[in-house]
């Protein structure tokens, strides 16, 4: 029982679980899931999916939320895809272009949340329509073909048994990780998020932490917008049409608080694997790919009670509303 | 810090126009400051430049199109209303519209059932689904934000998987002529049915117990807790109701497609999030909860529509059109705070 207990209130021992027993019924049930190449296709999804979950976690860490996330990096991969083509940039000016348009879409969410008092929930359902519709209107709906043969050859290159795309995304979750668990403004986000009364009382600034947080967020997607490019060989405006859902997934999954304060970059990694893992479980095990979603959304529901619980426990009062 | 609270929300302060005749000036003032004056010089300004510079905006046809779209999203946007005055919000409307507009042509084309039958059993569906989410939202005191994230996933993807993702397209001819007839040449019905639903929500709000009720614990949950008022049963019929009402929206964009399309609210429905944020947050309903403007939300509508056609008529290209909503929902919400901040200063200074 105290086992169980412990396993419950530990963030990343159950799902570790999860993804190992998971992982070794499908393997059971299918035994080709354990193939070179099928086991790469997950770790490339993992590595795209890690990167902007951690976008939005790193909002939910303050408390708030990033619907303009799928946008931002829609936004950004056209940026990208269009410079090369349209205008001929190298690769490296084309990608500081288009980590420039996603830091400044960030930062735009995050001042306009501070300045307006409002809820990020109002603002970045604004911003989403307003980034999507300048990808749309600029591209028109077509995707932009004209990308890099070095940028397509990064999203199937291989180095070693492992996809170059994830050489990528593991120092970016160690950075974050890092960023979150021992720099100064990481640990003021957490305080911040945990309660923003409090920590602006110990001299927090609010508008640092509301306007770095979604900055961040921004940053993120803009990384995970190109990967998209990379992955998909082309710059098509609909990326990021999916990200939502898995995006609020994984960093739920992996015990993050809708409420702020707290975040855990290794569990939504294991966030991340499971919602993986269900993709890949229900495509071999060919059924409809509705299930994922239904699954999905059963698994949202899932954790956050589990979360729930486990926050009545730490003995948190219970929040009515976001602010 | 409660029984201040208490006081406030016990006595629910008179909407405009029902204040004490001493502060009649300060109600005209007040009106003249508020959203819906605001809204209804827009539209004006807006009808006039379309109407001098978009040619065919005038134009019968046109104005038929833009009533019929007032209609149905006029509804959207009223349902999304019904649960913002909870504080929360329901990600998942236009999934819960679409599995119920599914629910009404399944009745009607594989149970046989007439139509009005079949309506109702589609809002008592819309209904159900609410009612579901408003018992996950207060039995787990969760965000509705990710209660509905979920559930709009889970609704959606069993409704395509139970319906395989067939449509309904031998709706009864009843209804889809009545989704084109034009009265005067230029009105849908489905702008009278919006403005029943909405006249059906102004009454439920301003003159019954029950819609008092609804709004003092979307203000203040706690201290109407403690005065007495059953909030979480509240909180699950302000949800029902926005699902009923959403089940509304669906058979009327049914009506207007002429069939029931699993996908005419765009992927899990989210396509349906825009116009029903845009109406009651540009008529001046608060996203904290305990407020509503019927009347507001219906001029919002109104004021998209115009622009979004406008927009159409001057043929900067449909995508643009979704980059200028988004502005028009900034440039409001940001318009709002300011006035609200100006409102504030003046009263400071006297």
């Amino acid at each position: 029982m105290n086992l169980i207990r412990n396993a419950l209130r530990a963030d990343s021992l159950g799902l570790l679980l999860v993804v190992l027993i998971g992982g070794a019924a499908l393997s059971l049930a299918r035994p080709e899931f354990l193939t070179a190449y099928n086991i790469d296709v997950i770790l490339v999804g993992f590595s795209l999916t890690v990167i902007y979950a951690l976008g939005q976690g790193v909002i939910i860490a303050i408390g708030h939320m990033n619907l303009a996330l799928g946008a931002t990096g829609c936004l950004v991969a056209v940026a990208f895809g269009g410079s090369m083509q349209v205008w001929g940039l190298p690769v490296w000016a084309a990608m500081l272009f288009g980590l420039l348009i996603g830091t400044f879409c960030g930062f735009l969410n995050g001042w306009l949340t501070h300045k307006s008092g409002l809820t990020s929930f109002i603002i970045t359902l604004a911003t989403l329509s307003i980034f999507k519709g300048i990808s749309l209107g600029i591209t028109q709906a077509q995707p932009f073909y004209g990308v890099a043969d070095s940028v397509k050859a990064f999203g199937s290159d291989r180095w070693g048994p492992l996809p170059e795309t994830l050489l990528v995304a593991l120092p970016i979750v160690i950075g974050v990780a890092l960023f979150l668990g021992k720099m100064i403004p990481g640990r003021q986000m957490l305080a911040f998020g945990g309660n923003p009364n409090a920590a602006e009382l110990s001299g927090i600034s609010r508008a640092r932490m509301v306007i770095l947080a979604h900055t961040l967020s921004g940053l993120l997607a803009a990384i995970a917008g190109m990967m998209s490019v990379a992955r998909l060989q082309l710059a098509s405006p609909a990326i990021g049409d999916e990200w939502l859902i898995a995006s609020f997934a994984a960093p739920v999954i992996g015990g993050a608080v809708l409420s702020g304060g707290h975040l855990s970059v290794v569990g939504t990694c294991l966030g991340v694997l499971i919602v993986s893992l269900i993709n890949q479980a229900l495509v071999m095990l060919a059924v409809d790919p509705f299930y994922v979603q239904v699954m999905l959304g059963a698994l949202i529901l899932g954790a956050v009670g589990l979360n729930r619980l486990r926050e009545s426990r730490l003995g948190n009062a219970p929040v009515l509303r976001l602010s | 810090m409660n029984v201040t609270a208490l006081s406030t929300s016990s006595r629910p302060s008179p909407p405009a126009g029902e204040r004490e005749p001493a502060a009649k000036n300060r109600a005209l003032s007040g009106f003249l400051g508020s959203n819906i004056f605001g809204l209804i010089i827009a539209i004006a300004v807006f009808v006039l430049l379309f109407g001098l510079f978009a040619n065919g905006f005038l134009s019968k046809v046109n104005i038929y199109s833009i009533s019929r779209s007032i209609g149905i999203n006029g509804v959207i946007g009223l349902a999304m209303m019904t649960v913002l005055v909870t504080g929360g919000l329901n990600l998942g409307l236009g999934a819960i519209a679409v599995c119920s507009a599914m629910v009404v042509g399944w009745s009607l084309q594989n149970l046989g059932l007439g139509i009005a039958p079949s309506l109702m059993i589609g809002v008592l569906a819309g209904a159900a689904l609410g009612a579901v989410n408003g018992l996950i939202v207060v039995t787990t005191r969760l965000h509705s934000f990710v209660v509905t994230l979920a559930t709009m996933s889970i609704f959606f993807g069993t409704m395509i998987l139970l319906s395989g993702a067939q449509g309904f397209n031998a709706l009864p001819r009843v209804m889809t002529t009545f989704g084109r007839i034009r009265m005067y040449g230029v009105v849908s019905p489905l702008l009278l049915i919006m403005l029943l639903v909405a006249a059906i929500l102004y009454y439920i709000y301003r003159y019954t117990a029950f819609g008092r009720e609804m709004l003092a614990a979307g203000a203040n949950p706690f201290a109407a807790k403690l005065s007495g008022l059953p909030v979480e049963r509240l909180f699950v019929w302000c949800h029902a109701l926005c699902g009923a009402i959403g089940a509304i929206a669906g058979v009327m964009a049914s009506v207007r497609n002429g069939a029931v399309v699993p996908s005419m609210a765009g992927p899990l429905g989210a396509d349906w999030l825009l116009p029903a944020f845009l109406a009651p947050v540009l008529g001046g309903t608060l996203l904290t909860g305990g407020s509503v403007s019927v009347i507001g939300a219906i001029l919002g509508t109104i004021f998209v529509e115009i622009i979004t056609s406008g927009l159409y008529m001057l043929q900067i290209g449909e995508f643009w059109i979704q980059t200028a909503l988004g502005l028009v929902l900034l440039g409001a919400i940001l318009l709002e705070r300011g006035r609200a901040a100006m409102a504030l200063q003046r009263s400071t200074r006297r």
